[in-house]
Parts: C-alpha cells; sequence; structure tokens
C-alpha cells in the first residue's frame, strides 16, 4: 500500500524509538479518497493517533478522514500501550523529539486547512444567494526550509542574543557538514552569551531592578544569572525565589519577594501570571467578571504569604528595634568628639537610616498568619476584615486527583481552616500550647506548601506556561494569545502541541536548554519567516517563526558585536558583590562601630566603581591600542582583566551586565527595554527618537569609528569586493547581491574610504537589520 | 554643520522626500486607515471643547489624596494641617504653593476605581480601559490624533515626558506619542555627524540596500518602521525642533520651574503646547509611599506642588490657560490609616484628580469623600467619567463608537459620562 504523501504530512523519515505495530491495521481514507494503510492507537478529542509500519505513531485532525473513517474511529478501543506510544521516549535525542514537535505543527497546519475550507464553504454558500463568485482560499502549508545565512543570523539572536560576526559567519557558511546547524545549535547553548540572553528574557518577565526602596538589589540578578549559569531546572529556580529567606545579598533568591516589598498582593498576583500563566489581578479587587475567579479565591492564595514579612520590624528581633538605641549611642559618641550636637544628630540618623533600611530587607515567615479580607469585602460567604485560611485554586474539576494538590493538602492537614489570627481562635489556641506550636510551625511552612504546588510537574499550569513561554521565544508567537494568560489549554492555535510541548517540559525535568535544543532542532523552526502580515486575534499555524523586531537588548548587544567583537560575552559587571559587602550588617548584633564601618564602606563604594570604569574604544581593542602605543588611553587601566570600557555615557557591556534597566535615553530605552514595572513590558514598536538614535546616535557614532571591530576587519581584506563582503556578512550576516556589490561599488568609487562609512550606516539603518527573520 | 535638514528646501530635497514618503507607503497608508476609522465630528453642546492642547500631569505610584488634595483633620489627617488657600477650598499642608493658585483649579474629590494594581491602574488612568490580554487601548492623545489629526505637520501631536505611555493602541503606530526620556536633552540625536551630502548619500543607500528586504516582507510591523523614518526626516528640516530646547528659555522662567526633572519636563510640557503639540504628558514617580510619607511628601510632594504652581502661573502669564488644560491624575489614591511603617497603601476606592485651564472652572470642588476620606461621600467619578470628560474638554465627540482593526467597538474613555459641571 502506498502511503499518501498529502494525507500524512509532515511524518518523515524518523520512527520514534524501536516501536512496532501491535494492533492489527486498517485502510484509512481521506476525505478526497486518498488512502494510507495504519493501526488505531487513540482517539483524542478530535485528533486520531495511527501508526505506520515503520512503527511511527501520527496525530491526524479526525476531519480529515472518510465519514465512515470518522464514526470506526469513535467506535475502536484504544491500543493497550497507546498512551506510551503517543509520546516521546525518555530518552529520544534531540532531533527524535524534534521530528515528533514537527509532526504536531503539521498537524495543527491540517486543522487549520479543515476550517479553512469549512468557512469557504459556508461563504461559497452565502455568496451563491448574492450572485458573487467567492474566491478560493490559500491552503496553509508550511515555509519553505530557511538559508544557511538566515538561520546563522536567526539562531544567535535567538540563543545568545547578538548577530554573529564576520567570522563565525563566514565559518558556518563555507562548511559542508550536513551536521552543522545542530552542531551550533549545541556550541551556542554551552556558551556565554546563552546565559546573557537568556538573564535578559527572565530580567523582563520577572520585572528585574536594580532596586527597591532605596535599596539595592543587584544580588538578585546576580544569582539569576549564576542559575542560568549552572542550568539549573526551572522549577527548582522558581522553588527557591517563592521559598528564599533572609537579605538579598546572602540569598540573591530572596530577590523576587523583596522586588514587591510592601505589596504582597500585586507579588502574588504576578506569581500566578508569571509561573502559572492565569491572570486574576481583577480578582485582587472583585470577582473576576469574566473567569470564574472570585476575590475569595484570591484571598485564600494570597493567606499562603499571610506568615510572611519582608521588612523585619521590632517584632522580629529578640531585644526590640535596635535602631533607636544605636541611633542615641552614636550620637553621644559623636558629641563627645565635639560635634554640633543638632548637625551630628542629623548626620547619624541619616546614616544609621541608610544602613538600617537596607538590613532590614529580609524575609521572614512569622509564626502567624496575619491574611485578612479587605475592609470593603462585599460577597456574602464572610465578613470584611475576616481572616483567610490558605486555600489552592484549581482549573478543573479533575485536578483534585493530582498530585500537586494532595501533597498539598496533605501538608495543610484539614485544620488548615481554623488557623487564624483571629482573636477567638487565637484565645482558644492559647489553650493548648502545643497547638499553638503546631499553628506556628504550619504558617511558617505555608509558602513552601504553595510553592511545591505550584512547581509540581503535575501542576495544571506550571510547565505548560514555562513551555509556551520558551516556543513563543523561539517562534515569535505562543500558542495562545497571551502567554500572562493561558486559560483553556483546549482553545489555544494547537491544543494537541501545547499539551505537547508541557509533558516535554517534564520529561526533560524543567531543562530549559535541553527543551531549547529539541525546539530549534524542529523542521518548524528551521523554516523561512512567515512574510504575510498576521491578523490580530487570528489563529496562527507555525508555518515558521514570524517576522520579529529585535529586542532592545538583541540590538544593542548587536551593536556591540560590531564594535568588540565576540569577546563582549564575556564581560561581566561584578558591581553587586560589592554593594553586598559592603551594606551587610547583623542588626542584632550590631554595634556603633560596625555601623560606622558600613557607612565608610557605602561611600568609598562609588569611587571604586569609578575607578574601574574609563577609556576609549581604542582601549576596548587593545592589542591594537597597544601596537600603535596610544598611551593615554592605557593610564586608567588599574585592573586590565575588570576594567569596563565607558565610551560618553556608555559603557561597553552587554545589556545584561548594565543597569537594570537602563536610564531613560539609554539606547536600550529607546530601543524599548522594559522599564521592568509590568511583565513582559519591553516594546518593540518604534518611534521618532528612536530612530533619531539609529542615525545620529553615540552607539551608532561607535560602529564608524575606525577602531571598532568591524572596521578593524575591512584592513584584512585588500580588494574593494572582499571589503564589501565584509561589511555585508559583519551586519546582515549575509553576502551582497550583484545589485548591491554594484551599488557598493559606486559608492566606494564617489567617496573612497568614507564610502565605508556611509554603507555601514546605511546597513544599520535598513528595516532588515532591525528585524529578524 | 551641525542640522543640514534646517536649510532643506530646495525642489531636490522635495522630490527625495516625496520619493521616500512613496516608497515606504507611509503616505498612502495612513490617509487611507484614517479614513476607515471615520472622520471628526463636533463636541457634544455645552461641555467643553474649550481645551485645545493638554498636559497631563501623571503621578505614578498611587499618589496619597488626603496629603494633597482631600485633607482631614480626623484620625487620618496625617503629619500635616490642612492650609486655606485663595480658592474656595482647603488643600493638604504641603501644596503651600498651590494654595496661591487654588482659584484656578478643579478639584475633583469623589473619583473612584476598582484596581489597586500599579500596571493595571495606570492602563485605566490612561486609556479607561482594563487592561486585556487581546487589545492594546489607546491614549487620549491618539484619540485626539485619530479625530482631529494634527495640528501642525512636522511636529508630533502628542509627547510623553518621563513616563512610559508611549503607545497608539489600536491606532496606527504613527499616532503614538513622542517619548523624551531627558527634558534637558529634549528631542535627543538631531545633529547628524556628517555633512548634508553625505547624510544624503547613506539615506538613498539605505533604501536601496533594503528594497528588496522590504518587498518581501509587507508586515504593519515593517511599514510602521518606514513610516517613523519618514516622518524623522520631515521633523528634521523643520524650524520647529526649537519647540524641544529649553536652552531657549530665559534663565527667570527656568528659575521658576526648578531644576527637578518633573519641573523641566513641565516647562518643555508648555514649550511644545505654544508650538503646537496638542496632548503632553508629563510622568513623576515616588508616589508610591508605603513607608515614611511625611518625608516622602517633604520632597516628592513639595517639588510637585512647586511646579504645578509654577505651570499654571506661567501658562496664566503666556495667555495659553484659558486653551490649555491641565489635568493631574494618579492610578489610585492612599490608604487614610496610616500603616506601621509611617506610609499609606494603595487606595482605589476614594481618591482626587485636579483639573486647571482649558475651559474649567477655578477655585471649585467636585464631589467629596467621607470625613475620613475613606469613601466617596458624593458624586461619584468613575475613571471612565474622567476620561470622557477630558476628552470632551479637547473637542472629542466622546460618544462616537470607533471600530479598531480587529472590528471591536471602542469609544473615548469606555461610555463614561463627561462631568459637564466642571465646565465654567
Amino acid at each position: 500500500m502506498k502511503i499518501n504523501k498529502y494525507l500524512l504530512t509532515g511524518i518523515g523519515a524518523l520512527a520514534l524509538g524501536a516501536l512496532t505495530a501491535s494492533a492489527a491495521t486498517r485502510t484509512w481514507t481521506d476525505a478526497q479518497g486518498r488512502k494510507v494503510e495504519a493501526a488505531f492507537i487513540k482517539l483524542d478529542g478530535e485528533t486520531i493517533y495511527i501508526q505506520t509500519a515503520d512503527g511511527s505513531v501520527h496525530p491526524l485532525p479526525l476531519s480529515r478522514f472518510s465519514a465512515e473513517d470518522q464514526e470506526a474511529a469513535k467506535t475502536m478501543a484504544p491500543a493497550d500501550n497507546a498512551n506510551i506510544l503517543a509520546q516521546v521516549p525518555t530518552n529520544a535525542t534531540a532531533a527524535q523529539a524534534a521530528g515528533k514537535i514537527d509532526q504536531l505543527v503539521a498537524m495543527g497546519l491540517q486543522k487549520g486547512n479543515v476550517k479553512l475550507a469549512e468557512a469557504w464553504r459556508k461563504q461559497v454558500a452565502e455568496d451563491a444567494k448574492k450572485g458573487v463568485k467567492t474566491p478560493t482560499p490559500t491552503a496553509l502549508k508550511p515555509n519553505p526550509p530557511c538559508t544557511d545565512e538566515q538561520f546563522i543570523r536567526r539562531v544567535y539572536l535567538d540563543i545568545v542574543g547578538r548577530i554573529p560576526n564576520y567570522t563565525e559567519t563566514s565559518v558556518f557558511i563555507k562548511s559542508a557538514s550536513s551536521t552543522k546547524r545542530a552542531e551550533l545549535i549545541d556550541k551556542l547553548l554551552a556558551s556565554d552569551g546563552y546565559v546573557n540572553h537568556m538573564y535578559d528574557y527572565f530580567a523582563d518577565m520577572l520585572r528585574i531592578t536594580e532596586g527597591t526602596n532605596q535599596v539595592r538589589t543587584l544580588n538578585y540578578a546576580q544569582w539569576l544569572k549564576q542559575q542560568v549559569v549552572a542550568n539549573r531546572p526551572y522549577n527548582e529556580i522558581v522553588f527557591e525565589m517563592l521559598t528564599a529567606e533572609g537579605k538579598v545579598w546572602n540569598n540573591g533568591a530572596a530577590g523576587y519577594l523583596l522586588r514587591d516589598s510592601g505589596m504582597p498582593l500585586d507579588n502574588l498576583a504576578n506569581t500566578l501570571t508569571v509561573f502559572l500563566g492565569t491572570d486574576v489581578a481583577c480578582a485582587q479587587c472583585h470577582d473576576h467578571p469574566f473567569s470564574d475567579w472570585t476575590q475569595m479565591q484570591f484571598y485564600q492564595m494570597a493567606s499562603f504569604f499571610g506568615a510572611t514579612t519582608t521588612r523585619l520590624n521590632g517584632k522580629d528581633f529578640a531585644g526590640g528595634d535596635p535602631e533607636k538605641k544605636l541611633t542615641e549611642e552614636l550620637t553621644y559618641m559623636m558629641e563627645k568628639q565635639g560635634k554640633d550636637v543638632k548637625e551630628a544628630r542629623i548626620q547619624v540618623q541619616n546614616a544609621v537610616r541608610n544602613v538600617f533600611t537596607a538590613n532590614r530587607m529580609s524575609i521572614k515567615d512569622r509564626d502567624q498568619n496575619g491574611m485578612k479580607l479587605p475592609a470593603d469585602y462585599k460577597y456574602k460567604d464572610a465578613s470584611p476584615n475576616d481572616p483567610v485560611a490558605p486555600k489552592l485554586i484549581s482549573w478543573s474539576p479533575k485536578d483534585k486527583e493530582n498530585p500537586a494538590y494532595k501533597d498539598a493538602e496533605a501538608e495543610l492537614g484539614t485544620s488548615s481552616t481554623s488557623k487564624s489570627t483571629s482573636k477567638k481562635t487565637a484565645a482558644k489556641a492559647a489553650t493548648s500550647a502545643a497547638a499553638t506550636a503546631s499553628a506556628a510551625a504550619k504558617n511558617e511552612g505555608l509558602r513552601n506548601t504553595f510553592a511545591k504546588w505550584a512547581t509540581h510537574p503535575q501542576n495544571p499550569r506550571f510547565a505548560m506556561t514555562i513551555a509556551n513561554r520558551m516556543w513563543q521565544r523561539a517562534f515569535g508567537l505562543g500558542l495562545t494569545q497571551s502567554v500572562k494568560s493561558i486559560d483553556n489549554p483546549d482553545e489555544s492555535y494547537n491544543p494537541e502541541l501545547l499539551k505537547h510541548l508541557s509533558s516535554e517540559m517534564v520529561r526533560l525535568k524543567f531543562n530549559l536548554k535541553e527543551f531549547m535544543r529539541v525546539v530549534y532542532n524542529t523542521k518548524a523552526y528551521q523554516s523561512e519567516a512567515t512574510t504575510e502580515a498576521l491578523a490580530m486575534g487570528e489563529p496562527y499555524y507555525f508555518q515558521g517563526p514570524v517576522l520579529r523586531r529585535l529586542s532592545a537588548e538583541q540590538a544593542w548587544d548587536s551593536y556591540m558585536t560590531l564594535v568588540l567583537g565576540d569577546k563582549v560575552d564575556s564581560i561581566k559587571n561584578t558591581e553587586a558583590d560589592l554593594y553586598g559587602r559592603s551594606v551587610d550588617l547583623d542588626l542584632e548584633k550590631a554595634t556603633p562601630q560596625t555601623l560606622i564601618s558600613k557607612v565608610t564602606a557605602l561611600q568609598t563604594l562609588g569611587q571604586k566603581q569609578a575607578a574601574k570604569m574609563g577609556g576609549s574604544l581604542a582601549m576596548a581593542n587593545k592589542d591594537d591600542a597597544k601596537k600603535k602605543g596610544t598611551g593615554a588611553a592605557m593610564e586608567k587601566m588599574e585592573d586590565e582583566d575588570m576594567m569596563i570600557v565607558k565610551v560618553g555615557n556608555m559603557k561597553l557591556m552587554r545589556a545584561s551586565e548594565l543597569e537594570q534597566p537602563t536610564q531613560g535615553g539609554h539606547f536600550l530605552r529607546e530601543f524599548g527595554q522594559s522599564d521592568r514595572t509590568v511583565i513582559d513590558g519591553a516594546s518593540k514598536s518604534g518611534s521618532v527618537p528612536q530612530v533619531l538614535m539609529m542615525m545620529n546616535g553615540d552607539a551608532q557614532k561607535l560602529l564608524t569609528d575606525k577602531e571598532s571591530l568591524i572596521h578593524r576587519t575591512l584592513k584584512l581584506a585588500k580588494s574593494p569586493e572582499d571589503k564589501t563582503e565584509i561589511v555585508f556578512l559583519s551586519i546582515l550576516s549575509r553576502k551582497p547581491t550583484l545589485r548591491e556589490k554594484d551599488l557598493a561599488k559606486k559608492e566606494l568609487q564617489a567617496h573612497g574610504e568614507e564610502g565605508y562609512s556611509n554603507m555601514i550606516w546605511a546597513l544599520i539603518n535598513t528595516r532588515e537589520f532591525t528585524f529578524m527573520q | 554643520m551641525s542640522n543640514p535638514f534646517l536649510k532643506w528646501d530646495t525642489a531636490s530635497r522635495r522630490e527625495f522626500m516625496l520619493r521616500t514618503a512613496k516608497t515606504t507607503l507611509g503616505v498612502s497608508v495612513l490617509s487611507h486607515l484614517d479614513k476607515a476609522m471615520g472622520a471628526a465630528e463636533p463636541a457634544p453642546a455645552g461641555k467643553g471643547g474649550k481645551a485645545k492642547a493638554v498636559i497631563y500631569l501623571y503621578m505614578g505610584g498611587g499618589m496619597t489624596h488626603i496629603d494633597t488634595w482631600d485633607p482631614k483633620t480626623g484620625e487620618t489627617k496625617g503629619a500635616k494641617e490642612p492650609i486655606s488657600t485663595n480658592g474656595n477650598m482647603q488643600l493638604g499642608g504641603y501644596m503651600t504653593n498651590m494654595a496661591k493658585v487654588a482659584d484656578k483649579i478643579t478639584v475633583v474629590r469623589s473619583m473612584s476605581s476598582k484596581t489597586g494594581v500599579h500596571e493595571a491602574g495606570n492602563y485605566l488612568m490612561h486609556t479607561g480601559y482594563e487592561p486585556r490580554g487581546t487589545i492594546v487601548h489607546p491614549g487620549l492623545g491618539s484619540w485626539a490624533h485619530h479625530f482631529l489629526g494634527k495640528v501642525q505637520k512636522t511636529l508630533p501631536s502628542s509627547v510623553v515626558i518621563g513616563s512610559n505611555n508611549a503607545s497608539s493602541g489600536f491606532f496606527p503606530p504613527a499616532y503614538a506619542p513622542v517619548p523624551i526620556g531627558n527634558p534637558d536633552a529634549g528631542l535627543q540625536n538631531i545633529k547628524t555627524t556628517v555633512g548634508e551630502d553625505s547624510f544624503n548619500k547613506r539615506l538613498s543607500l539605505m533604501n536601496e540596500f533594503d528594497t528588496a528586504f522590504r518587498d518581501k516582507f509587507k508586515s504593519a510591523d515593517v511599514k510602521a518602521y518606514n513610516e517613523f523614518y519618514d516622518e524623522t526626516l520631515k521633523l528634521l528640516k523643520s524650524e520647529d525642533l526649537k519647540a524641544f530646547d529649553l536652552a531657549q528659555e530665559p534663565a527667570e522662567t527656568k528659575a521658576l520651574y526648578g531644576n527637578s526633572g518633573f519641573g523641566k519636563g513641565c516647562l518643555l510640557a508648555r514649550r511644545l503646547v505654544q508650538n503646537g503639540v496638542r496632548f503632553v504628558e508629563v510622568g513623576m514617580g515616588g508616589w508610591d509611599m508605603h513607608n515614611n510619607i511625611d518625608t516622602a511628601m517633604s520632597t516628592t510632594g513639595a517639588t510637585m506642588d512647586m511646579v504645578f504652581a509654577a505651570l499654571i502661573s506661567d501658562l496664566k502669564r503666556t495667555g495659553l490657560l484659558d486653551s490649555t488644560l491641565v489635568v493631574m491624575g494618579s492610578e489610585f489614591g492612599r490608604t487614610p490609616t496610616v500603616n506601621e511603617n509611617g506610609g499609606r497603601d494603595h487606595y482605589p476606592k476614594v481618591y482626587s484628580t485636579v483639573f486647571a485651564g482649558g475651559g474649567v472652572k477655578g477655585g471649585y470642588v467636585y464631589g467629596s469623600s467621607d470625613k475620613d476620606g475613606r469613601e466617596v461621600a458624593d458624586k461619584q467619578v468613575s475613571v471612565q467619567d474622567y476620561i470622557a470628560t477630558i476628552g470632551a474638554a479637547m473637542g472629542l465627540p466622546v460618544d462616537k463608537v470607533v471600530f479598531s482593526p480587529s472590528g471591536r467597538p471602542f469609544t473615548v474613555g469606555d461610555k463614561g459620562s463627561v462631568v459637564a459641571d466642571i465646565f465654567a
């Protein structure tokens, strides 16, 4: 029996493991009468799984088959090993796992065509009444495979967050190896640049800032980078953030809760949105108007954090709040030294307050849960200001059977509802010391219970949300309209694919690097970008990635690559260490002397930072600078390894190493870097100031500077033709076309050396540079 | 050569500009969309329409109502006593400068919203809509651009200074406000590094090298970029660029506004309005006063008071106040009860906004909160009403339904009622 290619679009030569057909085979016929022989595996909603003779299992839309087959499928019993057959084997290679994804993408396209055809038939019937001829719709089909030139630019921007430099591009394009794409993916995933770019993604998602309430929380960013370096499983990273204790410089993960110190309800809303793809922010103030979430449910979830404080006060110190006592002692010391009393007091108070404010920013689980309903609570199930006991939300009635819930319920125990700070309950509890101790222990463990549930592999949304986010990173669109609100997975663009990606996330044990390796190896990812405009609200079937504007970080880091080359990936910011060491103080044990040492350390911190900066572009590319003996530029270099080059107001480092976020007016902000107030707050739209910056900005000037890497690379070539090729390969990662070569030749004849700067300027300002195909 | 474009008045320049516009479809795309989305209609009679321009002072973080515009004397009073003013109202003790121009303002003390989250509240106070995952709603500047077009050819119709609200919503990107990060720097990067000829050569090379890409990808995003390049080039050759330059102001005027970013932003706003920008937002942060609100008000609050009063006086002096509406808003108020850290927390249930100039009454208070500032006592104003009222002040047809490209219906202020009582 001939296997019909059209019916089984997407079936590669790939067999998923050594699986053989176990059930009797049957001849299946599609709506157009084409046939294929295969064994029935299972029917899952509108998707039928059949296994062909080569052992591979194909998910296909049921609607593609003849009415007779559809009826048959509904009555047939699933194969014994149906669920195993439909899954990817535990130890599948990236290529095998990618093949499975491609099958599901192909199936999604077919379903899309069925829908298109249905809509078309309806339209024909309507138009016939009016006597109008209906144009035939174009069938959806996968985009053609992308070229090596398109691939290398895309994969560098996606994985390491910058364009490839001239050498990287030319080596790859020249290579004749059949496995060079997979090898490049592996190389990039293992590189420093991967860390920079993955961090950029998380920083936008988690709204990472330099500080909160005048306290610098740089260690949070540093900690997150370390997790990415170690490729720590995502569920562990999130668990640690949700359960962290202490100060941010002793435990960077504490930055997650400290980021929203003083607004725990906002923090919770963000937690549910960012990690569980569930938008319940409305329920913070009233029952959700469109979903089922109630305000009570929101507060029940918030109650898991009701015993947690992010700011230490009198309650948290054995001997009461030490600030007042220390201030008095210090003032007394200064008075004895003959300082003017009033002035001394102000100075001391301010200095002490700064150190205290910083060291009070610490997460601690208290033994009492203070979560109460708001004063304006207006629903009948409780009264305003009532204490609220913790309770988990669920998305479907089936969730109760889910191990994630069973574990949590076991920890909460049946008495969880009686635990509260209400006076009555507290009075009763006081009669039994044991009960009090147990309630206290439970309160201290609430966050832990929540975090275990939230990051549990079987949580109905956790794996799905990060899988959807990672898919969006690669394709430019998620499988749902918004990655922040999955709502109903069955209404996503491709429900089978979304569910499969979630199970892949679990199979890969939340190893994001492995997950991305699979995605980057798919044919879908390695297809050309979709050229048509996408209609808002219409489903997308992942014919290939969509055309994306570079993120602010990708654009800046690409500029840096043109200036410094690939060494830009290894320049690191170490500021967090210095700040943490300077400010940390154990408030319980603080003495006037230790306090003074902290104040002094903070004051000298600024000078240390400034000493690490300076220089010029020549110095950044210092091998050459040495040869040319530009001694003046070298003067400021105290410690060559630690040195950060600053030209004008720009530190020549990757976005991930700069201020978080950079100040308004910086290249990154003008290009749309998030101000980090909102989840995924980055913008990809243009503006007049942004275009002005691309035309006349300081960063632009760096590129046309004779010391930038691109200019120095030009010196290596002799002929104008070769030089033109270098300019194109360096900026657009492709060779010039014949027409472009001709244009370049004329430009060089007319303007000589200046012509290269003009070409660089022109290419940087093309849409081709600003967008990624 | 600092700015060759100021001399761009020869025939060849114009030809070049025209050609660029045609190549990039910028012109035709815009006019097409304009038609599709409906033309302007007059504002409802007797409901404002006098504000040719709006300066929106946005206090990011949630401005405390009790310490500013709605002072209390009871248990929720805070650190300072209310003070008397030259208008028919009392203000918070920190508002010493505003007390001297209170005869020119209307305070709305009965604002009420349902969201206590910064982002959602900010979005609501700019668009009149709650944030959704499926659509981005436009702000007032973009609405005005849609109904009324641009005031003049080269300058943008709206500008945001020190704030992040620079989206055009579902309108074309060209309707988006132009963001200014630093008022001192004004519009940055307007000086080219090479001479006029070289710059032109560069532009022409850019268009030539980009032809294939632009032919292949016809997406809205790419077209939007083409439009932004066109607009930028138009602006570069315009004399109006000076509107962005604070250095043109005399020292005494600068001193009036002070040295804060907010002060400079407001001075820039006045210059822009004077030169034909219709909608300018100036953002000021620092209002999320969860801790030590007295200290925070003594700095942030005092700066706002000084600058706001300076702006009103300066608009009066320059004769712009009657045609310029100044509005101050924030995502919510702050809890009447002071918390254990000496601060106040988020409080959307009742809060205040302020209007000045542009045809509104002076020395007037609309609506009220109860004794301790906990509930609306009289004449509740929703955020939708508030946005519709600003729209009406500008003469926008707030009842007119406009359809987004995805076919969904929207109005200025989501069917809110115009608070006509505040108009003189």
